[in-house]
């Protein structure tokens, strides 16, 4: 038995049509938790509105928003997996697949940063970060498309031996920052340490963390908790036009490094796109989100 | 308490005048969604040039929403629309809002201060559509009237369409030089003292 080419095509397309036409069960609950808190008119009417086009979406197959942002995967692969064919290759192919398939159609985002021409295909599209896991006989895999609208609004700076205070103050000037912009409630993920891409890969991680689950460390789980309330006492509030509820939830991963300390922190916007699926060695699939 | 309006277009300067920050507004009627900054160069060098605009903008309402159109035998159709950052048109709003005499504009993320200003001046308002509200929107499209600059990538052609119950967008810059984007913003760097503050005592009590 084996992960085969024609399983990965159509796990990796099938992610990335649920990611556009259903918001993650959580998110849906921190949504109408926040609706409930709300202090202002605006705010509660303007969760509303998400929370009934979030429903309107599945309920008529359609998608959340137009902009399907381009094909990011996350795939962890099991050292135990046995592959038929090529991984890689199934994943653009499936994308492909994907772009002539779907109702409705998608929108031409893949952009060529250089030209700015856009289209459906680009150089190192789909963006596929792989990770190994020890023991496993599955596939992981995460499908998060990204947009400019929360896209834009990532920051990493690089700090030497700074103390937690530059980092939380950090944090919030990118908050400040992206202001308005970002379809709040966001999900704001944060990555400390390590090296410069290695920041950046533990952010990205954070922010597909699924709501509820705290950092194990103490220290983290408290930086997530004040973080949280710091960034929502901001006051941008849903879609930016005044609120309590500027952010669902903030997560923090950390790495060990050397004295120089990449923070990088980004957002995932209120309708926080992520599916995700394992594909065992045995053909099974089990979609978890 | 935010005051509902259902609006139909074209609307007036009292009508647009008559709107605060925070209220609601529905419209119905001829709406043009325009997005995409290729777009708005074209659109402004055709003022330049004084050459006709294939739809005519004047007191037009011109929301930035990108959407995914199509024509067959000459019937238009629009599948999905969707609001989308308005703060990368900055640069030609002031222009467009004056010399359209634009009553309405919108999408999401807000304009500058020299867009509000324009609308002050010219009488129109921002509205703020709340992204991923594609379904919602979509709903409301009864008509495709034209859609035009069909050399363009989809959500880049100007689309003209007439909608009912479209919404609801938040009067987020009104036409008196009220901006909600200014006034968060002022507002959230105001507050970053007292934050760090609470961050810091947060810090100090875990310390313990």
């Amino acid at each position: 038995m084996a992960v085969t080419y024609d399983l990965v095509k159509a796990v990796t397309a099938q992610l990335y049509d649920a990611s556009l036409r259903k918001i993650p069960e959580d998110t849906k609950q921190a949504l109408a938790r926040a609706g409930l808190t709300e202090r202002s008119d605006t705010a509660r009417k303007t969760i509303r509105v998400m929370l009934e086009s979030a429903a309107a979406a599945e309920r008529q197959h359609h998608f959340v928003c137009s902009d399907a942002g381009v094909p990011v995967y996350f795939v962890q692969v099991g050292t135990r997996v046995q592959f038929e064919g090529d991984f890689k290759r199934a994943i653009v192919d499936g994308f492909a697949d994907l772009v002539r398939t779907i109702q409705p159609p998608l929108l031409q985002h893949v952009t060529n940063p250089l030209t700015l021409e856009r289209g459906y295909h680009g150089k190192d599209m789909p963006i596929v970060t792989f990770d190994l896991l020890d023991g496993a006989d599955y596939v992981d895999i995460t499908c998060s498309p990204k947009a400019l609208g929360s896209g834009r609004w990532a920051a990493l700076e690089i700090f030497s031996f700074p103390t937690l205070d530059v980092i939380e103050k950090y944090i919030l000037d990118v908050v400040l920052r992206a202001g308005s912009q970002h379809c709040p409630p966001v999900v704001v993920g944060v990555g400390i340490g390590g090296t410069f891409d290695y920041a950046a890969k533990i952010a990205k991680e954070a922010v597909l963390r699924p709501f509820g689950q705290r950092h194990p460390e103490p220290i983290v789980a408290g930086m997530e908790e004040r973080l949280l309330r710091a960034v929502n006492a901001t006051g941008f509030g849903p879609m930016g036009t005044g609120g309590d509820t500027t952010a669902m939830a903030v997560h923090i991963n950390y790495a060990s490094g050397h004295g120089f300390t990449p923070v990088a922190v980004c957002f995932n916007c209120w309708i926080n796109r992520r599916a995700r699926a394992r594909i065992f060695n045995s053909g099974e699939v089990v979609y978890s989100e | 308490m935010s005051t509902t309006h259902h609006l139909r277009t074209p609307l007036s300067e009292p009508d647009v005048r008559s709107l605060a920050v925070g209220d609601f507004v529905y419209l119905k009627g001829e709406i043009t969604l325009c997005a995409g900054l290729p777009t708005h160069e074209r659109l402004i060098s055709h003022l330049d040039s004084g050459a006709a605009l294939p739809i005519d903008l004047n007191g037009a309402v011109l929301l930035h929403f990108g959407g995914y159109n199509s024509e067959s035998d000459g019937t238009f159709d629009v599948r999905y629309m969707n609001p989308t950052t308005s703060t990368r048109f900055n640069p030609y709003m002031p222009r467009l809002i004056r010399s359209l005499g634009l009553r309405v504009v919108g999408g999401k993320g807000g304009l500058d201060a020299a867009s509000a200003q324009a609308m002050k001046e010219q009488g129109c308002v921002y509205l703020s559509f709340p992204g991923g509200a594609c379904t919602l929107y979509t709903n409301a499209i009864r008509e495709v009237v034209t859609v035009a600059w069909q050399d363009f990538i989809f959500h880049y052609r100007l689309v003209k369409l007439r909608v009912e119950d479209l919404g609801p967008g938040t009067v987020a810059i009104d036409a008196h030089g009220n901006s909600v984007y200014d006034s968060l913003q002022s507002q959230a760097e105001s507050r970053m003292p007292q934050i760090l503050a609470d961050l810091a005592a947060s810090r100090n009590e875990r310390a313990r």
